[in-house]
């Protein structure tokens, strides 16, 4: 459950935070910005983490003359490097890391299939297709003793 | 499904039922003996697991809190997860990926090989391979193991291609898909593989073997297996004479129960086991049961890992098919002239690309993490897993201060590499970055260790009591009906995974246990 305390703004400023801490520039913005509300589902059962939510977005918009929201991608993640080894960015990066690349629109962004038991498995979809290499032996000639 | 009293104090108690408890319950009850299996975790079937890394692992994992020390990387990236093992019905069977080699000969006399290393404590085991290989022989028939007693060698896969080709260009000779227990052909009942990519997380199809889908339902078929899931022992009793008479256990209701016993058999993994030892203490044993040697918990190993991951030009796709059916073994051979004692192999293994992005710099982000990311569709990767040397401070103890949802106090895992250790993770990952290069990789990448999915040696076995917990059989030394069947009893850890060596031993054990009972039954 989100806390009210998280303003619309606030939610930005963190989609532009999940970004520059991991920024694809193939991905569109929907698996940061489910990635940014899980991490404010999950500040939302953990007033301390909230809190430091709250106080390290606002740390992170005095840094420059603009909000961090409207700072070129280099600025942003310089000024993220800032911050890292902070209580705050400790915590949104264990979420994100878990939330970002377990969404299966990110997995198809990066050629992953994800789960394939409903689909028979890969046994006839492809497991041993690689072409580029030569077929190898399977097994070795002799047993080795030492 | 068989219930035995609480009462009948001719049951076998096991504690915990993955490959050594699992295989010692189901040798027992085909020989005719009652045998109450208590296993921590719940009953998950094939049916319940997911193929997503985190659900999966959030219904899989011993997740209760433990905690860490030592100079280990583990202990600073993951400081309350020091092992990724599993908390359910089959233990950590349903998680491993099914790599099968034995151990070596000289692996069983590590001390007299690798002489007196400052720093370790190595111990020569009181068997020798020639003794456990006929029970190599029956572990692998029991579990399939391709390439063994005329079980067909799996196909080769698109990680395994890269691996095997590189391999071949760097000179090594002894590549193969396996031994490896999943069927590549259907096998005692259970289906050949589908080549679905997910070993770590379940498997779904039945066709690796684990206690869940082999050892307990032939073992439930006896009518002699009483199996209690979310039954998590407390504490082992014993009475005035310093006999086990049986064990307190916290049942699903939250209840505490007591399961009197003929004999006990405790195989809850190498942390689990030696805390469960450490929380009987008594009057007799104030030290923790069966510690007069002060050794339950120490010689803590975790075998040298480290990963190797190889990107290239054009698609892997790493993901499809058996995780580690390719293994390259010339680098476990005895041959102490490279900087360290003992071998290691190299194995196939995949991640998806939330384990990937989790494990690759735990803690890191930014473009070196997105970069390696966004190649994932390109990459192959292969486990470094060595031989890593005992030493008696990096032990297993009880948490001061941490307790579990029982109240009962957590373990403490402490660990320090030893240079040895050191040494040969540094060449693994050399030669698997030159396997990877040999092959044409842009780009290799090394992993720190995973959470220890192999533990070994805290209740290690010893000729003589003062040097280990147990002997020969996995009989504790203090308590005569007391036996450790789980891989808490390697002297050493040799460099092989360790499933199939538990299995064997686990099996010899129960043929001792079943002739002592005998005596004393009869």
């Amino acid at each position: 459950m989100a806390s009210s305390l998280v303003s619309a703004r606030d939610r930005q400023t963190l989609v532009n935070v999940v970004y520059a801490a991991f920024p694809h520039s193939t991905f569109p913005r929907g698996p940061y910005e489910r990635a940014a509300d899980a991490v404010i589902d999950q500040a939302g059962k953990d007033p301390r983490f909230l809190a430091q939510l709250l106080q390290g977005l606002t740390d992170l918009d005095a840094q420059r003359e603009v909000p961090f929201a409207e700072l070129d991608a280099d600025v942003a993640a310089a000024v993220l490097r800032g911050a890292d080894g902070t209580p705050f960015l400790t915590a949104v990066v264990d979420s994100v890391v878990v939330t970002l690349y377990s969404d299966p629109e990110v997995w198809e962004l990066l050629g992953y299939e994800g789960p394939s038991y409903e689909q028979g498995g890969y046994v006839d979809r492809g497991f041993d297709d690689l072409d580029w290499l030569p077929d190898p032996k399977i097994e070795h000639d002799e047993e080795m003793t030492a | 499904m068989t219930r035995f009293e609480y009462d009948d104090s001719d049951v076998v108690v096991v504690v915990g039922s993955g490959a050594g408890g699992g295989t010692v319950a189901n040798e027992l009850c085909q020989r005719g003996f009652k045998t109450v299996v208590l296993e921590a975790g719940p009953h998950l079937t094939g049916e319940d697991y997911h193929q997503d890394e985190w659900a999966a692992f959030g219904q899989m994992a011993w997740s209760d809190p433990r905690t860490t020390s030592g100079s280990w990387q583990v202990a600073t990236d993951f400081p309350g997860l020091p092992a990724w093992i599993v908390k359910a019905v089959g233990g950590t069977t349903t998680h491993w990926a099914g790599a099968c080699p034995r151990f070596k000969a000289h692996e069983f006399a590590a001390r007299s090989t690798y002489g007196d290393l400052d720093g370790t404590s190595l111990l020569d085991w009181p068997i020798t391979l020639s003794e456990l290989e006929p029970y190599y022989d029956r572990a692998e028939i029991k579990m399939g193991v391709t390439h063994r007693h005329g079980r067909p060698p799996l196909p080769a896969n698109n990680n395994y291609k890269v691996f095997a080709n590189g391999a071949e260009k760097v000179g090594y000779k002894y590549y193969s898909t396996g031994p490896y227990a999943t069927n590549a052909e259907p096998y005692d009942g259970r289906p050949a593989t589908v080549q679905d990519g997910f070993n770590f997380q379940g498997d779904k199809h039945g066709s690796k073997w684990s206690t869940l889908v082999a050892e307990l339902p032939k073992a439930e078929r006896t009518g002699n297996l009483d199996l209690r899931p979310d039954s998590h022992v407390a504490q082992i009793e014993h009475d005035a004479s310093g006999r086990a008479t049986g064990v307190l256990y916290v049942d699903r209701n939250g209840t505490l129960r007591r399961q009197r016993a003929a004999v006990v058999c405790v195989a809850g993994n190498s942390i689990e086991t030696p805390r469960l030892l450490l929380l009987s203490g008594s009057a007799q044993h104030p030290d923790g049961l069966a510690n007069s040697s002060g050794q339950v918990g120490r010689n803590y190993m975790r075998h040298t890992t480290g990963t190797v991951w190889g990107q290239f030009d054009k698609p892997v796709r790493m993901w499809r098919g058996e995780t580690m059916a390719g293994v390259i073994a010339d680098e476990s051979r005895l041959d102490t002239d490279r900087g360290f004692v003992g071998g290691y192999y190299m194995e196939t293994i995949s991640l998806g690309p939330a384990f990937l992005a989790k494990f690759i710099a735990p803690g890191r982000w930014g473009t070196p993490v997105t970069e390696l990311l966004d190649q994932y569709r390109n990459t192959a990767g292969m486990w470094i897993i060595g031989e890593d040397m005992p030493r008696a401070d990096n032990r297993v103890t009880l948490s001061g201060e941490t307790v579990d949802q029982h109240g009962l106090p957590v373990a403490n895992v402490h660990f320090d590499d030893h240079e040895n250790d050191v040494a040969m993770r540094r060449h693994g990952q050399r030669q698997g970055a030159a396997v990877y290069q040999a092959v044409g990789a842009r780009k290799t990448i090394e992993t720190p260790p995973y959470p220890s999915t192999h533990n070994l040696g805290t209740c290690r076995m010893s000729q003589r009591p003062r040097d280990g917990v147990v002997d020969r059989y996995g009989r504790a030394h203090d308590v005569p009906n007391l036996f450790i069947s789980d891989g808490s009893v390697m002297t050493t850890g040799a460099a092989a995974n360790p499933t199939l060596t538990i299995v064997a031993l686990a099996t010899r054990q129960a043929e001792y246990i079943a002739t002592e009972l005998n005596k004393t039954l009869s």
